[in-house]
């Protein structure tokens, strides 16, 4: 771009200033910063034709740089605006079918089956608590589901973390083929591999125990969480682990002090999707527990039987489960964000 | 640093809640180990989830009687099924008694063990004859009733003895304002108090039972005869589907999409006037709906063959791989013993006879002599004893109806209907 067709101020100042070095990329095609017109300050008084024509240059630069601002400023202005319509939107989506089970646990038993249905009760109670959490079973439940999910969490990560560094750091084609075979316990349907699953745990003395059911949720989340750490340790510099080797450490001494300390962002971004798939997770826990360890999903889907729907207990239950998962969302936000941003500089 | 002391710490805090974790793990937190191992006297009992209840007062007085200690394991429908299903198909099972829908025996026969030594005479005279049969498969009894239920007639009492009402309804119909026992009379009566927003009753496309009923109530078989051929197109038939169709014009709209649950809403909100609906419903109406204490019952409406009603009672059967046969089957006896117990459940449903007729006087309960009377009415049959009923329902019989209330031809869908069903059995 010439500097004569450069509209703003530091074209200007570039053609005023003609053994001015150029700065490629800097003054020629965006407003300069303070600093650089204070630095061009001395040469202006240079050649008086130029000056004359100043004025009305500069003042059509000013004006065309003020037209610009505004402009700039109401492009990020709009951008901002739909961006906040956006964001609302995506807020009304996801968090409108939350409230409205929040808001049906409050309601009498002929509120909730209201034709045409009520958003907010018309009496608010607290039975539908009461009913829900003192039904037979749902402590119970809790402790299993909490059991399960955390037993199944540990194992995706013992799992996942070593497999994802040696894959991303060893790059072999076995690697390769591995990455891509772990993917295929999610293209089949969970149905079709929960009742093999489920007779296999019976023959090895497993049935209806936490840990069968964590070994299978961990069939789900095992190959998500090996990809998810391999981004992760995709993005962390070789040069770190070499310093360290530099500095004595073993391999793995490198990725127990160095690497994983960097991606531990993103193995709270792991353990939360590991968690949350074990958490919800519905049908493994339908075929494999009975009694001793069926969790509340399962207690959930029970309010819903052949007699008619509690709609009351089943979503004051459901509003119940929410909470240790919202409480653990917010407690590692800041290493969620750390993670999802972790990737983000590469390069 | 920060990060190598958060790393320290979770990984503290991961190792701690591993140990307590795996600890607790030996047996989980819900109660005691799963069939399998050395026969007990305690069992577990696989129920669908509203079945629980029913059972629990049973539970309860038998392990006074005979000191068997239930563990009762719940499960919604439709997860029942494929639960039964795979532990049935890979020979090991969880429970040792199961509470199974009467569609489900002919599925799970083999699986099941006969015990017919509980089918004495006496038994089988305070059993419902339509459920002595369906209760039999292949020369023996695979399972003793728990509870039964047939739709009946619920009506809205108020609106049936409101004085304008009985007035312009013999003006108009030329006979008095009642409880319908034909099809003509539902027919009048919904078309009748179809006005100002509210409906005479429901149709409900989403479900089959209830156009079962009226192929009863026609005289026919439902879908195959007692040879197993598929009758499905025959006029009996035809006019139960034609009936049914004809009340689209005084039903809610959406018919195609109304299922039991739908219907039930729309009676307990006052929204309509009529239903034909399970009886355990009768109990259920919320004490803050606007027709509670309203409502009256009626035996199930009656076609050219009379009355007529399609049974649901459960099963209690007892799997061949249990090792706890003994205490199973005591359990089942004793269930049956003590049949009435369950009557005080919330649900307030029973198989025997004698049970439902114990109540049958009392207040609250004015739903069981419709209910019997449904239950005995010679018409009244089970469904048909086929393995693949459920996947006669669900592929051809509901996708039909929905067709036929959304305006479809009848003698159209019944025929297509036919060879549908002629392919899923061959």
């Amino acid at each position: 771009m010439s500097t004569a067709q450069t509209p703003d101020d530091g074209g200007m100042l570039a053609a005023a200033v003609p053994n001015r070095p150029r700065q490629a990329g800097i003054a020629y095609s965006n407003a300069p910063a303070p600093h650089q017109t204070e630095s061009t300050m001395p040469s202006r008084t240079a050649p008086a034709p130029q000056t004359t024509t100043e004025p009305a240059s500069a003042g059509g630069g000013r004006r065309r740089r003020g037209v610009n601002r505004e402009g700039l400023e109401a492009g990020k202005r709009s951008t901002r605006t739909i961006l906040w319509v956006l964001l609302a939107a995506a807020l009304v989506l996801y968090g409108f079918p939350f409230l409205y089970l929040l808001f049906t646990s409050f309601k009498t038993p002929i509120d909730t089956i209201a034709v045409p249905p009520t958003i907010l009760p018309k009496e608010w109670t607290l039975d539908n608590y009461i009913n829900a959490l003192g039904r037979n079973g749902v402590p119970a439940s809790f402790i299993n589901s909490i059991q399960t999910a955390v037993i199944s969490t540990l194992l995706s990560l013992v799992l996942a973390v070593p497999a994802a560094y040696g894959i991303t750091r060893y790059k072999t084609a076995s690697g390769r083929v591995f990455i891509m075979a772990a993917l295929v316990t999610r293209m089949v349907p969970p149905v079709a591999i929960g009742i093999p699953l489920a007779s296999m745990m019976a023959s090895v003395g497993l049935a209806d125990t936490p840990i069968a059911l964590s070994i299978a949720h961990t069939t789900i989340s095992l190959p998500l969480s090996i990809w998810l750490m391999s981004s992760f340790f995709e993005a962390v510099p070789q040069d770190l682990e070499e310093a360290a080797t530099v500095d004595g450490c073993s391999r793995l001494g490198a990725l127990w002090r160095v690497v994983i300390p960097v991606v531990s962002g993103g193995i709270a971004v792991t353990a939360i999707f590991a968690f949350l798939a074990s958490w919800n997770e519905f049908l493994f826990a339908l075929l494999m527990t009975a009694v001793r360890s069926q969790t509340t999903p399962v207690v959930i889907a029970n309010f819903q039987t052949q007699f008619g729907l509690d709609w009351g207990s089943m979503t004051a239950l459901a509003a119940v489960y929410s909470i240790p998962v919202i409480l653990l969302t917010l407690l590692l936000q800041r290493k969620i964000v750390a993670g999802m941003t972790l990737g983000a500089v590469k390069g | 640093m920060s990060s190598r002391k958060t790393i320290s710490r979770l990984a503290a805090l991961g190792s701690l809640s591993t140990a307590v974790i795996l600890a607790a793990t030996a047996c989980g937190a819900g109660g005691p180990a799963t069939s399998g191992g050395a026969a007990s006297s305690s069992i577990n009992v696989l129920v669908e989830a509203g079945g629980h209840a029913e059972l629990q007062p049973i539970a309860d007085q038998c392990k006074k009687d005979t000191g068997v200690n239930v563990n009762f394991v719940e499960l919604p429908y439709d997860g029942l099924f494929n639960r039964l299903s795979s532990e049935f198909s890979s020979g090991t099972v969880s429970f040792d008694v199961a509470a199974l829908d009467s569609v489900w025996l002919p599925s799970f026969k083999d699986a099941l063990q006969p015990i017919d030594e509980l089918f004495t005479d006496e038994a089988k005279k305070d059993i419902f004859p339509s459920l002595v049969k369906e209760a039999n498969v292949d020369g023996h009894f695979i399972g003793m009733p728990a509870w039964t239920n047939a739709e009946i007639v619920l009506y809205r009492k108020d609106l049936f003895e409101d004085a304008k009402n009985k007035a312009d309804f013999k003006a108009k119909y030329g006979y008095d304002l009642a409880a319908p026992k034909t099809w003509q009379q539902y027919q009048d009566i919904s078309a009748f108090f179809t006005k100002d927003g509210m409906y005479g009753t429901d149709v409900k496309g989403g479900v089959e039972t209830e156009y079962l009923a009226h192929v009863l109530q026609a005289g026919s078989p439902m879908v195959l005869d007692s040879k197993n051929n598929v009758v499905v197109d025959n006029a009996a038939h035809k006019q139960a589907l034609d009936f049914y169709t004809s009340l689209v014009k005084d039903a809610p709209a959406g018919a195609a999409q109304v299922d039991w649950a739908a219907a039930q809403n729309l009676f307990n909100q006052g929204k309509t006037a009529m239903t034909q609906f399970w009886a355990h419903a009768y109990r259920q109406i919320p004490k803050d709906s606007p027709v509670y204490g309203k409502v009256g019952t009626a035996p199930m409406i009656g076609g050219s063959a009379g009355v007529a009603g399609v049974p649901g009672p459960w099963y209690l059967s007892v799997p061949k791989a249990t090792k706890n046969t003994d205490a199973a089957k005591k359990f089942v006896k004793c269930a049956f013993d003590h049949n009435d117990l369950a009557i005080q459940s919330s649900l307030g449903l029973a198989a025997r006879v004698s049970a439902f007729q114990k109540y049958q006087d009392q207040p609250g309960y004015e739903s069981f002599k419709p209910l019997i009377e449904t239950l005995n009415a010679p018409a009244t049959a089970t469904r048909p004893a086929t393995a693949k009923w459920q996947q006669i329902v669900d592929t051809v019989l509901v996708p039909m109806l929905q067709k036929a209330v959304a305006g479809g031809d009848s003698a159209t869908l019944l025929a297509d209907a036919k060879s549908k069903i002629q392919a899923l059995l061959k």
